[in-house]
């Protein structure tokens, strides 16, 4: 961009801006993780593979959620880690009604 | 010193963590650090007490 | 209103699509439908709201990564609005599913 201070006052303004939609929407996310707390909820894993467990908590990267007593296909698990970034990703979650 | 004035500075995570987390989210930076880190000690705390461990342990898709 | 490379949009753009109800593909063929309530700027996760008829709220996310597509359907009238961002304030004002 051209450095004039024109443009650098637009470029704080528009700077500004930025940060507070990433802020509301940030807020929003964290608040929605934590009233997620001792709910169940229902992973959708890749091949159609659904699994129901008691969420517990997530790391703030979304990369890890703790759970409880998760409803596998071959038994339960008392106590594990659902990560949306290894091999068989979950593609999204469900709070069960 | 020896290293002259070219040596880097030496880094402080915590420091860095709070610069970019002022570029990011400016004025409420401070209100985001602070729920993110409430929500990683308690992520972190309920591992330490549970000990989760992956599932799957195999991948569904190969 | 479609949109591909959900996750380099930026908050911006993702604001936009917030109190507007939405058609969401994921992963290969998961398709799901609700009130975007928020996007995660650090993970480009969707947080799509429904209100039961029995009241209550059931909620989904739809991880960042696994997004291939998003479309608008149509945009919250004011109480619709309301109703889906003060779901989730804090204590005393929540409103929870049942």
């Amino acid at each position: 961009s051209i450095p004039t201070s024109a443009a650098s006052e637009a470029d704080a303004e528009e700077l500004q801006k930025e940060q507070h939609a990433r802020s509301v929407l940030r807020e929003t996310f964290l608040r929605c993780l934590l009233s997620m707390t001792n709910k169940k909820v229902q992973f959708h894993m890749h091949e159609k593979v659904k699994v129901e467990a008691t969420f517990g908590a997530s790391d703030i990267d979304v990369l890890n959620f703790q759970v409880s007593d998760l409803h596998t296909p071959i038994g339960v698990q008392k106590e594990a880690l659902i990560s949306p970034v290894r091999i068989a990703q979950p593609v999204g979650l469900q709070v069960q009604p | 010193s020896w290293r002259g004035s070219a040596a880097p500075p030496s880094e402080r995570p915590g420091e860095r963590r709070g610069a970019e987390m002022k570029k990011l989210y400016g004025k409420d930076a401070a209100k985001i650090l602070a729920m993110e880190t409430a929500m990683q000690l308690n992520f972190d705390r309920n591992c330490d007490l549970k000990q989760p461990k992956y599932w799957p342990v195999i991948p569904l898709k190969l | 209103m479609m949109h591909c490379g959900w996750s380099l949009l930026g908050p911006l753009q993702w604001i936009h699509y917030v109190n507007k109800q939405v058609k969401v593909k994921a992963g290969k063929d998961e398709e799901h439908r609700g009130w975007l309530l928020t996007v995660d700027p650090v993970s480009a996760s969707l947080v799509l709201v429904d209100f039961r008829e029995e009241g209550g709220v059931s909620v989904q996310v739809v991880m960042g990564h696994a997004v291939e597509e998003v479309e608008v359907l149509q945009e919250a009238d004011e109480e619709t609005a309301e109703r889906l961002q003060t779901s989730f304030l804090p204590p005393r004002t929540r409103m929870m599913d049942s």
